[in-house]
């Protein structure tokens, strides 16, 4: 008896301690309402989480009084956590502010209408890169504040080129026929293939696709454009090039990717200018590297710059939210002083237009051989056409995929795209 | 008669505090069940049950509405659901047999009196089962890179002259993937039939010694057959494993190349993370691996056709 009693007892503390836990829980989360606290998740600690941290000293000097708490999480987990909160319905736990991908950020924003705070009118949107807009509007309403830029660029091996007979000069504003000319030539005079590219990740398709305002999707970011997407078509008869060609070199993540052009095993990498720290990285390399406009679909209307990547800040609707546009708008949305310091510090590039006049953007890399990229960049990011994602990009593409592997395989191409088609209708509606 | 007589007397006199005892006892037990009961309804059965109402509706994130039996048609026209069918179905036919016969075979070895070292052997071969399934992938696909030491040593040894594409090409990452699950799944299996050939009488080994069978005779004659029940078991327990393959396959492929290797498991997940959440659909396949799990089993439990087991 005494033992039952015994148990009885540690129960009901454990239950007392579990319950006063709670409490305390909803009393802090109550108290950082009121108490001007934010906290935001991003992630990528020497990019995004760097970028905050900044944001957040710059906030200080102005707004002592708000206390910012930056939170570091792996993008899957950004995303999942997201995604089991706001499907059951509460917010609880959540941060004011969250980083979303561009590409994710139209399926959030319509999967969970209601539980984003609109941000239109508390910036000014045309300070803004347009395509960068789009991706973060739904209906007209502006849900994001567009942070970097994916803008895409040809980085090459000035090196190897000269090899092959050729200078920076003739790679400026090619398209992909002459850019798989001259990698015929560069891997004739040096054996090295012309750049790398994870079969699972289309990304290559995504810029070539969007230099020509096309995506995955028609305007309305819901109907499926495949089948008769000329410029997908023209992308696919591409890659293929370059995969027949052997001029394509597989790896299957992230790190053989860096071990590739680290390496020195391609002459170009075409990706966003994100990877421009990766690049450096390899400091035996400086001089050796060039960065080129991406080039564009031959013979369609597309230009010499896309996009691959790049994310948005979004504010969550929990208390404490005016705190946050406040954060947002003061910093991201208005500081130039700030953009510089994203250049100079981390070598993040912005969309936010008037930071491209500042000082930082301008410096020459002798990385890149004394080449201002930061400012060849956010002029091409000025260029990119605006498309819309839609909600679908990962199903859409995981479905490509497999499209692409059949067409590699033999089989025709208006066949597998045709079926593509059918097969993302069905699954998307 | 007077046996009888007594008997009932001696019965009905306690029979009154004896009563009480059994309710008193009766409530104990019950007490100990509820809690136990009530937590696994409250975990297990209702999570299961909401499931099936989930299984119904479809629509993108919270924007769920009921749809009928959509989802369970829409499973039998869906190419990727299809394919991940196909890749878990071909893992589960190449690989659990491999498995099976080669845990029976190193537990034999093992279980050989004259072996030296037998704890040494038995732990290194039981050693891959205690590692984190995140850590042996991400080793195993070190291993497999295309400039891996797999494919290195192969280049050395002069047994390919281009390195195998172990990840990047349909036919091989498959490859890769059975044989990592053999590597970490093998000691496990095989630590049931060690136990299970403990307990075999050596009597019936001697027996059939002195009448002059031979190793194989022996193995298949007397070893398998009695280690039917626990190779029953232990088939069951690795089909709903490789039915259920997440870690590896999302560590090492991620599913690709394209869908190649991509398992109902992580299908489920894309549906709910990668993708615009459709929680609905993907708790439809969910389902369809809990009935493919029953009638996998019914088949084995008819094809072993044994009461006892």
């Amino acid at each position: 008896m005494k033992k039952l009693l015994a148990l009885i007892m540690v129960c009901m503390l454990l239950l007392a301690a579990c319950s006063s836990g709670s409490s305390n829980g909803t009393e802090s989360e109550k108290g950082s309402a009121d108490a001007n606290e934010i906290t935001v998740w991003a992630w990528d600690p020497n990019f995004n989480i760097k970028a905050l941290e900044l944001a957040k000293e710059a906030y200080a000097s102005e707004n002592p009084d708000l206390k910012v708490n930056i939170i570091e999480n792996a993008q899957d987990d950004i995303v999942q956590k997201l995604n089991t909160s706001l499907s059951s319905g509460t917010t609880k736990g959540l941060p004011n502010i969250v980083l979303i991908e561009d590409y994710r950020a139209k399926s959030f924003l319509q999967a969970y209408p209601d539980m984003f705070h609109p941000l239109t009118g508390s910036f000014e949107t045309k300070d803004f890169v347009q395509y960068k807009v789009e991706a973060t509007s739904v209906d007209g309403e502006n849900y994001g504040l567009p942070f970097d830029t994916g803008a895409t660029g040809l980085y090459v091996r000035t090196d190897y080129l000269a090899e092959a007979g050729y200078t920076v000069e003739d790679l400026q504003n090619i398209d992909w026929k002459e850019y798989i000319e001259i990698g015929k030539k560069v891997k004739e005079a040096t054996g090295k293939r012309l750049l790398t590219y994870d079969p699972n990740d289309l990304g290559i398709l995504r810029t070539m696709i969007q230099s020509a305002g096309k995506w995955y999707v028609k305007e309305d970011g819901t109907t499926i454009d495949l089948a008769n997407n000329e410029a997908l078509k023209l992308s696919f008869k591409i890659y293929k090039e370059l995969v027949d060609n052997d001029l394509m070199n597989f790896h299957s993540d992230w790190n053989e990717f860096l071990a590739t052009f680290n390496g020195g095993e391609v002459a170009t990498v075409t990706t966003g200018n994100w990877i421009t720290p990766s690049i450096k990285a390899e400091a035996s390399q400086s001089g050796k590297w060039a960065v080129v406009p991406h080039p564009s679909l031959p013979g369609m209307e597309s230009v010499n710059a896309s996009n691959l990547g790049g994310a948005s800040w979004y504010v969550l609707d929990v208390p404490g939210k005016e705190n946050a546009v406040d954060f947002l708008t003061k910093t991201f949305g208005s500081n130039v002083d700030l953009y510089q310091k994203f250049v100079t510090e981390i070598g993040a590039i912005g969309t936010y237009i008037p930071a491209a006049e500042g000082e930082a953007y301008k410096t020459k890399d002798e990385f890149f051989g004394g080449q201002s990229i930061v400012s060849d960049f956010s002029k091409w990011a000025e260029e990119i056409p605006q498309v819309n994602y839609g909600m679908h990009t990962y199903a859409i593409e995981d479905i490509l995929v497999v499209a692409m592997q059949n067409y590699l395989a033999g089989q025709d191409l208006d066949k597998v795209l045709k079926e593509a088609q059918q097969q993302a209708e069905t699954q998307i509606k | 008669m007077l046996q009888a007589a007594t008997k009932q007397t001696i019965q009905q006199k306690p029979r009154k505090s004896n009563n009480k005892l059994r309710i008193k006892n009766g409530l104990i037990g019950w007490s100990f069940i509820t809690i136990a009961t009530l937590m696994i309804g409250l975990f297990y059965f209702y999570p299961m049950a909401q499931a099936l109402i989930l299984s119904f509706q479809s629509g993108a994130g919270s924007n769920l509405q009921f749809v009928g039996f959509d989802n369970y048609i829409r499973l039998f026209t869906d190419p990727t659901f299809i394919a991940a069918v196909k890749n878990t179905v071909t893992y589960l036919i190449i690989q659990v047999p491999i498995m099976i016969i080669l845990a029976l075979l190193i537990s034999v070895l093992l279980n050989d009196k004259k072996l030296k070292l037998k704890g040494f052997f038995r732990t290194a071969i039981f050693l891959p089962c205690i590692t984190s399934l995140v850590a042996y992938s991400v080793v195993f696909k070190y291993l497999f890179g295309s400039d891996g030491i797999i494919n290195q040593m192969l280049i050395n040894f002069s047994l390919i002259s281009e390195p195998i594409q172990w990840l990047t090409d349909p036919f091989w990452a498959k490859v890769t993937i059975i044989i990592a699950i053999t590597w970490r799944w093998t000691g496990y299996n095989m630590i049931f039939y060690l136990s299970a050939l403990q307990n075999v009488d050596n009597s019936i080994y001697e027996a059939a010694k002195i009448d002059g069978a031979n190793a194989f005779q022996q193995f298949f004659k007397i070893t398998i057959p009695m280690l039917k029940p626990i190779i029953l078991f232990t088939s069951i327990t690795s089909t709903i494993g490789t039915l259920q393959l997440f870690d590896e396959v999302m560590n090492i492929t991620k599913g690709g190349p394209g869908n190649a290797t991509l398992t109902i498991s992580q299908y489920i997940y894309n549906l709910s993370f990668k993708y615009t959440p459709d929680f609905g659909y993907a708790a439809t396949v969910s389902y369809a691996i809990v009935i493919m799990i029953v009638i996998f089993s019914i088949i084995q439990f008819k094809v072993a056709g044994d009461k006892n087991a």
